[in-house]
This record gives structure tokens, C-alpha cells and sequence, in this order.
């Protein structure tokens, strides 16, 4: 099997390695030019633009993997690992250190991201792996009135399936980015529905806050960054002027409204 | 094709784990990464055990395909034969499979990150093979085919399919349903729970500080087998038949022997978990000297011509001061039976002492020397084959933990069991494994199996259910013995309150012993380790024998077979003159010649296994060896041992020294050639013997060509009737590397039932059906009466318990210390010392009275830990230590409530002879008034590291018959810690 993996080793030491140089980095700023201590200049506009990039792979990682187009998803999760640490590092010298303005609330969310995702990836996948044969439902099974809006919920499904995508079995089926693109409302409607069958099951909730919510949590936190970063994009090429409140608006841009 | 599936039978599952060792090794699994897991489960309200192999259940609806974010799904399900397997190359390991399997089946890779699961050994399949778990499983437990096919044998068979499908995912995987289904919450009960000890997640970190030695975590294709040797186990005393696997020069796997008629592939946990000794980081590469104190465990390493050259010297000083008999050989089975019974004692008796002994004192004299006394041989005549024991009616475990101490031996039984619908009673004070599957468990006092076995036999003899015409005719002494304890009045009235079991209970068991039409009575430690050790034995067998069920096929007594009768001999010539007789048996009576010199200086010792872990008292056997001025160490790895050596000697194993297999209950004698080198500098203990030996100018007897581990059981080893036959050529002519002894010549056929109605005992003159003086087996003879009378007791088995017992039973005490010689044991071959010894009765001021004064309130029994467990050896294997990593100690709900006591928590064990911590297990499977701690662990093992139990036992407690120390009834407190 050839698969590609970041090891826990690697990831740290890169982690490890962005820390080290934005602290050198914090440490000589006072004593840098100028250009290296406002957010909006030259150099750190490129740095910011190439972090946001970088950071993007992440959106990128989703897509191949959820579209099945791309290569081999393994790859693209080290990319995503991989570029997000430079991207957070370019990102956090884009901010030339000014943690009181709105937009530190960008790198704030980056910060969350990353520390979730590598605690989740260094420490977490110890406690997943530690469930294997903990849950209880060969041990103890539930009370059989489970069955009933189980089935309920399958029926709902394979109803549903026949128009959302005919040729498959709700057995093996969950909906794909091709799904969501050619029929959102059907695919939302079956993935609430899939949510809450596995909310009967009830394995989530087994699981704890920490395992079985990781994931939304990182997820949400991303959609947020995405969506902060459209903001900030937005503001300050279009509203620079309200962006600089008065003062110079010294950064490239398109209006300054 | 129809769907593949497992089907699991909870009722011949003994929870043994070798399911799991055999998935792990196939697919290189390392620490923390599961396909299958075996849970145990128990209660806190009631006495039970029950074990569930956890695996894909290869769903109709599977969970974790639907989960799976990524397109196309890194999860697929094979639509003719319904297998879900993972496609890690697909996998991003975000474990949402993970997550959303209610079974807990989908398996993780923390160090890959990515999803594992049981395909059911696509790879193998797709070579025509069976998946590993169901090729290993000795319990025949696991299954493999169309799930239709399985159910229709279940139903042919009777057994009801467990409902597994609570979620409407319509699992494959069939469980069977126990013969007693167990209690769950929709009884309205608390349902069963894995103990704190079993599995535990935390154990992790220690194994996952280095990652796991190959071929675990490596790719399929640096593993994968170009070549395959039969040959054994060397472990345990299940003897299994394995093949070890090679790619080019590198062992890669280790598994069953499907070609073995006996074992049929099956295999337990252990051997094959032997591929991490062989490859372990752990193992002992260089000679090396001390440097630091006794005990501090400083070393440098040294040449072999230098330790070896300074050893041989330093042994002729010892010899020159204090005489050959200063030397003292403590040789365990782990230096292999060739180098224990050949090499080892060829150098006793070159150099000239007496003082050799392996572990025989601790384990099994005292069932030697009654088997001895009444059959005139060591060791059950019978086979673990469908026409012997497998045609038993009734199977009758006394102290004998068969399932965790051999466990595919159980497994055959428990088959046969279930297939004949034969009966099974325990008698333990536990409910261990052998138990839990029994129809009856007798949670017997510890050490009063004797009285249960007298009263058992009064109401037999007492109701006429003997076996009137065998008594008659095979059996001299019965009438006395059956005088005797009448006269005694050993009644079941009279052993109910010794043993805890209710007189009806004892009629019952005798009844159904009697009656059985056959009844196979095991026994073993739990009736061994005891100061009432050859009696218990004695007493036992004549049960077996006055029932008829002795040389008959699906009848016997089988106490565990210790080392098989090989003895190798220098020419008379070349002994050594030996002045002085040996000390005693038992190595723990040599403590106080090491000590203080009396009665004979012992100034040096070549252990060749783990005294200070493993000899009772350890504090005591510490101190003694502090004392020595030369201690050799021949081991695998570092251990309590190694830290107080002067020279550690890095030694070889199994398939790295060329060996015979311990000997097997059913006499089967398994070769294992010399396959591969051991690791670094290490040399198999052949190799240091004749080393050593040409040091001494012993090269003539102890030949550089006997190097050769074949060429010495050829010339040197089989030298004589029961062995003649078994040589090399014969060994290497099946493909299974066994052949039962005796057999005389190369050609004798073998033997599956010894002692039959009708033929001669083997080597005896015709007509003696078994090989005692009078051809009969032999109760009670003016010969054996003087023998004991030498000691101070009678043939005729006298009921006494131990020293330390809740209850004040009789109990014998040695009249004489170690530090005297003044009589020769008359049980023992060679001249070895031995003390009188009296039965004293209960009295108001005895011993245990005075120690429960001072609160010590339980019964200590110790014992063998579960399955994958031996000794300390498998504490160096990582998966032994992630399947049981902890010392524990199995306590009663009710004492451990009283205490204050959870599952799992830190307690300390106190006796009156020192104290250690182990874990808490709360069972309700053990006597109320009863603890258990399990041997094995030691203070300086690399995983999991425990102070050994034998700090809290007595050396000074032995059977005056055997010198066999108690290691199964000490009067303890236990305390939160």
C-alpha cells in the first residue's frame, strides 16, 4: 500500500518550526524596517495574500475529497496540514503583531484551527483508537423500541433516494459533493435524515464531546476563517477608507469607501 | 456466492486472546491498533465469566461506509461476498467510521492515521486460506464460511444465534449464545462489565514509548513468507506445534501447524507471540561483568573468551576453597529440556555436584513422587485424542486452570464437551476460565482438596459405587486405605466445613464420578503447590483408581506433566566423586548453605532462569544471593535475576538453539530444529556449556560436536528405553516434528493409551500391566509404609491443611531446619537431604491463630495469570503486556466493598513474610475470604514492572515428602494503597 501520511513527528516539528520563526519574528520585529510592521504593506499584503492561499488548500482538500477528483485524499489531507501551518505563519506576519484590531479575530480562528486539528491528530487519534470493542452493543443492546423509528428513518431514506439518486442503495449511500451541487434540498433533507438515525444509534454522544465533535468544531471553525477572510478581502480593497478610519490608506486596494 | 461471515460460540470461547495475537501478526498490527479484540466481562452480583471476540460484524447497512466523507468511499463493501474492508490508500483518517460503529468494531491507526478492519483476511483468502483468527482460535470458537452454512450447523447443533442487530444494520458475523445465556440490562439486571484490569487503555503508553520491533508495522511485502520450517513451542506446557515462517533468513510469523493429527493448527496466544522474543530490543546481545554492586545492575560488556575465561576460573577457586558441591546449578525449563536434562546435568556431574534442581520444587515434585508411589511412572498414560479423552463422560478439574495454563488442550476438551455432551465440574476457590465453563464450580477452601478427595472416596467405598472387580484385580492396598479412612471417619460431614462445600455437594460429586462411565480427573498446581502436595496427589488418584477410571481410554488422572524421564549420563568413569549429598529438593532449602554456610557452604550458583523473581520468599533468596561469591546468569533478558549476577550470559531460544518442546500432558515429544542465529553475541546454552566444560577439561564428555543440539539427542540424550526410538530421523519423517514416547525403536509404533486392560507396561516383564513392583497400582506397601515412616508419617494419607488458613486445620511442620543433614530423602533418586516432619493438630496458639490476631483476614492463593502470560518471559512481549499489563488481585465484591476498594485500584498485599501493590480486580467469582495474585511480574521488566508476589511467600513452607513449597494458602491483608 503506498499512502501518503504525515507522521505525528513531522507535523510537530512543522508546527514546532512556524512557532519558532514567528517568535524570532515578534522578537526582531521593533527593530525591522517599517514595511515589516504594517499589515497593509507591500511584503506583508503578499505575505497575507499567499497565507490566505495556502490556507484555501484546505478548501481544496474538501473538494477533492468529497468530489473524488484530484488523486488520492491522503495527499491532499498532508497538503492541507502542510500549507495551513505555512499559511497561519505568513497569515500571522501579515498582522504584524496588531491583536487589537477586528481582523486578529481571523488569526485567532487560525489559531483554534491548528491547535485543534493537531491535538486531534497527535492526541485524539489515541482515543479513537482506544474504542475499538468499548461500545455496548454486542455487550448490552438497547431496548428494541430503537428498531422501530429506525426503521421509520430507513424508509424515509429510500423514499427520499428514489429522486435523489435512483441508482443507489441507502445501504451503502451517503450524499456526495455531486449531490449537494445537482440537488441541495434533497441532499440536505437525507443527510438530516442519516444525522438522525445516527442519533438514534447514538454513537456520537457515546463517544464524548471531545471525539465525536471534533470534527464540527474544526469544520465550523474553518467555514468561519473562510468567511471572516471574505470580509476582510472585501473591506479592505473596497472600503479602505473606512478600513483606515481617517488615517492613510497606504495598502493596495480598489476603493477606498 | 453467498455472504462470508465468522461465527463466534460463546461457549467455547475461553477468552485465551490468540484470536487477537494471530490478527495482529498478520497483519502487523502494532500497539494501540486493533482488527479484533477479545473483551472479557464479568459481574459484581454474581460469579461469572464470560468473553466476547470483538470484530467487523460486515454489515448488510454498514455504518462506517455511510460515514465516510471521502468520494469514492475509502470503505467498500463487496457486493458477492459482503465483506466491508478499508481502502487505507483512500483513507484520510478523520475517524468518523470510527464514530459511527455502534459494535466498537472499526479499528484505528493512531501512528498511520488511518482506519483498520477485519476483512477476513482478504490476503489469505485469496490464497485459499481461512482467516487468522479462526486458523488460531484453540477453542474452535471462531468459524469460518457462508453465513447460511454457519447457521444451519448451529441449528443442527442445537445452539441459538445471539440477537446482535439492535440498529437494523444486519450484521453477518453469527454469535452463539452461551449453553446459560448471560444476565443483561433487559432482564432488569446490571449487565456484565470488563474488569479495570483487562485491556486497559492507559497501558498504551508504555508500549508505544519505541515503536513495535519488526515485522510489526511493516509493509505486507517485507513479511511475507518465502519459506516455512515446522517445529514448537518452547513456552508453555501445551507443547504446540507451530511453523515458523521465513523471508530469506528473517523469521516473519508464527503460527499453528494445521499438519499436526493432535492440535489441528490450533495455537494459543503465546507461541505466537514468541516472533517478538525473537525479534525483541530487549533481548540480552553481550556478555557482560559487573561493575556496580549486587543488585545495582551496572555492567560492562565482555568478551565471551573473557567472562568465560573468568568464570572458569573463578569457579576452580570456589571448588578449591569449599569443595565441587559449592556449586549450585538452579536450571529452569526456560534454558530448554536438551540443556536441563542433557548439558546441564552432564556438567553437574563432570564437576562433582549435587546441587542441581530446576523448578520442579515449586511446581510439580510432590504430584512426581505420587505418581511414583501408586502408577510406578511419571505422568498421565493417556492422549488427547477423540478415542481417549475426548470419550470422557465427566471432566473433573481440581487446581487445574486448564484453559489459561494450556489452553488448546481446553479447547479439545471443551470441544469434545459440547460435542458429547459430557459433564464439567470445577473445584477451585476461584471461578477461573476452566470454571466458567463448567457445569458446576466448587469454590473449594484453598489446600483442603485432600479432604475432599477422602470424603469423596468414603462415600464411594462407604455406598459400594467403586469399581469392585479393578479394585480386586489392579490395585494393592485399597482395603487398607478404605479401612483407614473409615476408621478416620473422613466422611463428607467431616470435610464440609474444611472444604467449604456443602456435604451434599461431595455426595453428589462422588456419585457422579462413580457413575460417570468415565471420568477424567484433572489436577495440577492448585493441588501441587501445597505441604500436603504428594498426599492431595496420592489421595486424588486413588479416587480415580478405586472408580475404575485409570489405563482406560476416556478415564485418568492427569496432573500435569512436568520434564519428560530424558537424562543424559557421563560415563560412570568420568563423574566426579560427590562427597556430600545435595542440600535438599528444593532450591529454597539451599538458602540458608548460601546464607550462613551450614550445612555445607553453597559459594556459587549458575542460574540459568529467574530465581529472584520466581523462588519463594524473595527477600530471604535476595540476601542469600548477596552472599555468593560467583553468581552466573544465563538469560534472554535483563531481569531481578541479571541485576545481582556477576556475569550475564546473553542466551539463545527456541529456533535460535535447536530444542525439544516441554513436555506435554499426552507424552509428545516436538523437535524444533536450529533455525536462524541469535540476536547479536548470544549463544544457546549448548554453545556455553561446552565452552565452559573445555574451560574445565570436560571436553571429552561434553564434546564441541554436541554444539549441535540433533547430534546430541541422537548420541547422547535417547540413550535409553522409553526414548531409543524417538531420533531425528524419525522426528524429521512427520510433518508435525512429534512422536509420543515410549518408543523403543525407530520403528515401535506408538502408544495412545498406556496401561490398557490386556498389555504389558512398556520396559516391564509381560504381564505387569502398569510399572510399579507388583504390576498393580499400589495404595499402601510395607515398602512405601517405611519409606514414609523414615520421615515420620504414614503411606495412608492423613488429612492435614496448611500452616496459615483462616480455619485451624492440622498441619505438618519439619522438625529440622535447611542447616541440618542428618537424613537422606527416601523419595528422592539421588542422595538429597530431607527433615522428619509430624502432623501437629489445631491448637489454640498455632501459628495461623497469632497471625489473624494481627489482622492478616484472607487466603492467598497464588497462580498462573491468563493465557498469554508465562512466567516473566512474555512480560518483555509488548502485545502479552497490552492484552494484561498490570499486577492485579482478584478480590471478592464484599471484601472489597468493606475495604473501600473500586475495580482497578492500587492495593497493597501484605503477608507475614513481606508486601507488595498490585491492582484490584473485584470478582465474585472467588472465595469471599480468598485473594489471588497471579506470578510473573518483576520489579525490573521494561512495560509494566511489579514487585513479584513471592516477596509475600514463605520458602520455608514445604511438603516434607516432595520439599514442594506452598504457594497456594498464606494468611494476608490487603489495604488500599
Amino acid at each position: 500500500m503506498n499512502r501518503i501520511d504525515l507522521s505525528d513527528r513531522v507535523l510537530l516539528r512543522l508546527v514546532a518550526a512556524a512557532v519558532l520563526v514567528l517568535t524570532v519574528y515578534f522578537a526582531l520585529l521593533p527593530a525591522l524596517p517599517q514595511a515589516f510592521r504594517l499589515p497593509g504593506s507591500a511584503p506583508l499584503h503578499i505575505a497575507g495574500v499567499i497565507g490566505s492561499s495556502l490556507l484555501l488548500v484546505s478548501v481544496a482538500f474538501v473538494a477533492a475529497k468529497r468530489s473524488g477528483r484530484g488523486g488520492p485524499p491522503p495527499a491532499w489531507f498532508v497538503a492541507h496540514a502542510v500549507c495551513a501551518v505555512a499559511g497561519f505563519a505568513l497569515v500571522a506576519a501579515h498582522s504584524a503583531g496588531r491583536l487589537r484590531h477586528a481582523p486578529a479575530l481571523l488569526l485567532l480562528a487560525l489559531v483554534a484551527l491548528a491547535a485543534l486539528g493537531v491535538w486531534a491528530r497527535v492526541r485524539l487519534s489515541r482515543r479513537l483508537a482506544a474504542t475499538f470493542a468499548t461500545r455496548r452493543a454486542l455487550l448490552d443492546p438497547p431496548a428494541p423500541q430503537a428498531r422501530g423509528s429506525l426503521a421509520a428513518l430507513i424508509a424515509e431514506k429510500e423514499a427520499l433516494l428514489r429522486r435523489l439518486d435512483p441508482g443507489a442503495r441507502e445501504a451503502t449511500f451517503s450524499p456526495t459533493l455531486g449531490h449537494w451541487l445537482r440537488a441541495p434540498a434533497l441532499a440536505y433533507r437525507y443527510a438530516r435524515l442519516a444525522r438522525a438515525e445516527a442519533g438514534v444509534i447514538g454513537t456520537r454522544q457515546a463517544a464524548g464531546l471531545a471525539l465525536g465533535y471534533w470534527r464540527a468544531v474544526h469544520i465550523a471553525l474553518a467555514w468561519l476563517f473562510v468567511a471572516g477572510l471574505v470580509v476582510h478581502i472585501v473591506t479592505v480593497t473596497f472600503f479602505a477608507g473606512y478600513v483606515a478610519g481617517g488615517g492613510e490608506v497606504y495598502w493596495w486596494h480598489l476603493a477606498a469607501w | 456466492m453467498s455472504r462470508l461471515a465468522l461465527m463466534i460460540d460463546l461457549e467455547r470461547c475461553t477468552g485465551c486472546k490468540s484470536c487477537e495475537a494471530a490478527c495482529k501478526q498478520e497483519h502487523r498490527l502494532g500497539p494501540g491498533e486493533f482488527r479484533t479484540r477479545v473483551v472479557w466481562l464479568g459481574r459484581e452480583d454474581e460469579a461469572g465469566l464470560d468473553f466476547l471476540t470483538l470484530t467487523c460484524q460486515h454489515c448488510e447497512r454498514p455504518a462506517c461506509l455511510r460515514a465516510c466523507p471521502v468520494n469514492p468511499k475509502a470503505i467498500s463493501k463487496d457486493p458477492a461476498t459482503g465483506v466491508v474492508r478499508v481502502h487505507e490508500d483512500r483513507c484520510t483518517g478523520c475517524g468518523e467510521c470510527v464514530i459511527a460503529c455502534p459494535y466498537g468494531a472499526m479499528g484505528f491507526d493512531s501512528h498511520g492515521h488511518h482506519a483498520v478492519k477485519c476483512d477476513l483476511c482478504a490476503d489469505r483468502r485469496a490464497e485459499g486460506g481461512i482467516p487468522a483468527c479462526a486458523a488460531a482460535c484453540p477453542g474452535y470458537a471462531i468459524s469460518f464460511g457462508e453465513r447460511e452454512a454457519l447457521l444451519d450447523r448451529a441449528r443442527v447443533e442445537g445452539r441459538r444465534p445471539r440477537e446482535t442487530d439492535p440498529f437494523l444494520l444486519g450484521p453477518a458475523t453469527v454469535y452463539l449464545e452461551r449453553l446459560r445465556p448471560a444476565p443483561t440490562s433487559a432482564d432488569g439486571r446490571a449487565p456484565a462489565r470488563p474488569p479495570a484490569v483487562v485491556n486497559p487503555p492507559d497501558a498504551q503508553a508504555a508500549l508505544s514509548r519505541a515503536a513495535p520491533a519488526f515485522p510489526f508495522r511493516s509493509p505486507r511485502e517485507e513479511a511475507t513468507p518465502d519459506r516455512t520450517v515446522p517445529g514448537g513451542c518452547t513456552l508453555c506446557f501445551n507443547c504446540c506445534t507451530v511453523k515458523f515462517h521465513f523471508r530469506g533468513d528473517r523469521l516473519v510469523q508464527v503460527t499453528g501447524n494445521e499438519d499436526d493429527p493432535v492440535l489441528k493448527g490450533k495455537v494459543c496466544p503465546k507461541s505466537q507471540m514468541t516472533l517478538q522474543m525473537y525479534h525483541s530490543r530487549e533481548r540480552l546481545t553481550r556478555p557482560l561483568k559487573r561493575i556496580g554492586e549486587r543488585g545495582e545492575g551496572r555492567f560492562a560488556p565482555v568478551s565471551w573468551e573473557q567472562a568465560l575465561e573468568e568464570i572458569a576460573e573463578r569457579l576452580v577457586a570456589v571448588r578449591e576453597r569449599f569443595g565441587p558441591e559449592a556449586l549450585a546449578l538452579f536450571v529452569g525449563t526456560r534454558t530448554g529440556i536438551i540443556a536441563k536434562q542433557g548439558y546441564a546435568r552432564l556438567f553437574a556431574q563432570l564437576w562433582g555436584t549435587p546441587n542441581i534442581e530446576g523448578t520442579d520444587p515449586f511446581c510439580s515434585s510432590g504430584k512426581a513422587i505420587a505418581y511414583r508411589l501408586v502408577q510406578g511412572s511419571v505422568g498421565s498414560g493417556n492422549s488427547y485424542t477423540e478415542a481417549d479423552l475426548g470419550g470422557a463422560r465427566l471432566y473433573l478439574y481440581i487446581g487445574d486452570n486448564q484453559a489459561e495454563t494450556r489452553p488448546v488442550f481446553f479447547g479439545l476438551i471443551n470441544d469434545w464437551r459440547l460435542r458429547h455432551g459430557a459433564r464439567m465440574i470445577a473445584v477451585d476457590p476461584r471461578l477461573t476460565v476452566t470454571a466458567s465453563k463448567a457445569d458446576r464450580w466448587l469454590p473449594i477452601r484453598p489446600g483442603t482438596d485432600m479432604a475432599l478427595a477422602l470424603a469423596a472416596a468414603y462415600h464411594i467405598l462407604d455406598k459400594g459405587l467403586n469399581d469392585a472387580r479393578f479394585c480386586v484385580d489392579w490395585v494393592l492396598g485399597w482395603e487398607r486405605w478404605r479401612d483407614f479412612i473409615f476408621a478416620k471417619g473422613y466422611t463428607p460431614e467431616w470435610a464440609e466445613p474444611i472444604t467449604g462445600i456443602p456435604a451434599g455437594e461431595i455426595r453428589t460429586l462422588a456419585e457422579e464420578i462413580a457413575r460417570a462411565g468415565g471420568c477424567v480427573l484433572f489436577a495440577s498446581r492448585g493441588v501441587n503447590q501445597h505441604t500436603n502436595s504428594v498426599q492431595t496427589n496420592r489421595a486424588l488418584m486413588f479416587l480415580a483408581a478405586i472408580t475404575g477410571n485409570w489405563g482406560r481410554r476416556g478415564g485418568a488422572f492427569v496432573n500435569m506433566t512436568a520434564s519428560p524421564p530424558l537424562a543424559a549420563n557421563a560415563p560412570p568413569g568420568r563423574r566426579a566423586k560427590i562427597a556430600r549429598p545435595r542440600v535438599r529438593k528444593s532450591p529454597t532449602g539451599w538458602i540458608e548453605a548460601m546464607r550462613t554456610g551450614r550445612p555445607y557452604p553453597i559459594r556459587a550458583m549458575i542460574s540459568c532462569n529467574n530465581p529472584l523473581a520466581q523462588w519463594p520468599g524473595l527477600a530471604a533468596a535476595r540476601e542469600a544471593f548477596r552472599a555468593l561469591d560467583l553468581v552466573v546468569h544465563i538469560e534472554l533478558f535483563a531481569n531481578e535475576t541479571s541485576a545481582f549476577a556477576d556475569y550475564v550470559l546473553p542466551a539463545a531460544a527456541g529456533i535460535e538453539a535447536g530444542d525439544i518442546g516441554r513436555s506435554a500432558d499426552d507424552r509428545r515429544i516436538v523437535w524444533i530444529d536450529r533455525m536462524t542465529d541469535p540476536p547479536g553475541e548470544a549463544r544457546p546454552d549448548a554453545w556455553i556449556w561446552v565452552e565452559l566444560a573445555k574451560r574445565l577439561g570436560f571436553s571429552d564428555v561434553l564434546k564441541e560436536d554436541y554444539k549441535d543440539p540433533a547430534r546430541f539427542w541422537d548420541e547422547v540424550m535417547i540413550d535409553n528405553e522409553q526414548f531409543r526410538g524417538i531420533t531425528q530421523r524419525r522426528l524429521h519423517a512427520v510433518p508435525y516434528r512429534w512422536v509420543r514416547f515410549p518408543a523403543a525403536s525407530e520403528d515401535a509404533p506408538e502408544i495412545e493409551t498406556l496401561y490398557l486392560e490386556g498389555n504389558t507396561a512398556p520396559g516391564q516383564p509381560a504381564g505387569k500391566r502398569f510399572p510399579t513392583p507388583s504390576g498393580k497400582l499400589e495404595f499402601w506397601t510395607d515398602a512405601q509404609e517405611a519409606d514414609f515412616a523414615a520421615l515420620g508419617l504414614s503411606a495412608l494419607p492423613e488429612f492435614y491443611g496448611e500452616r496459615e488458613g483462616l480455619l485451624d486445620l492440622p498441619f505438618v511442620v519439619r522438625e529440622e531446619g535447611d542447616e541440618r543433614l542428618s537424613l537422606l530423602s527416601p523419595f528422592e533418586k539421588v542422595p538429597t537431604g530431607a527433615a522428619r516432619a509430624r502432623v501437629v493438630p489445631p491448637a489454640e496458639d498455632a501459628p495461623a491463630a497469632r497471625l489473624r490476631a494481627q489482622g492478616f483476614d484472607s487466603e492467598l492463593v497464588t497462580g498462573r495469570p491468563p493465557a498469554p502470560h508465562f512466567h516473566s518471559w512474555t512480560h518483555y512481549f509488548w502485545q502479552a503486556q497490552e492484552m494484561w499489563p498490570d499486577l492485579y488481585c482478584q478480590i471478592h465484591p464484599e471484601r472489597a466493598a468493606a475495604l473501600g476498594v473500586k475495580d482497578g485500584e492500587r492495593v497493597r498485599i501484605e503477608t507475614a513474610h513481606g508486601a507488595i501493590e498490585a491492582r484490584a480486580w473485584i470478582h465474585a467469582g472467588i472465595r469471599p475470604t480468598a485473594v489471588f495474585v497471579p506470578i510473573g511480574w518483576g520489579e525490573r521488566q521494561p512495560f509494566h514492572p511489579w514487585r513479584s508476589v513471592n516477596f509475600l511467600t514463605d520458602p520455608s513452607q514445604r511438603d516434607p515428602i516432595s520439599d514442594q513449597t506452598n504457594l497456594k494458602s498464606l494468611l494476608c491483608r490487603v489495604r488500599k494503597a
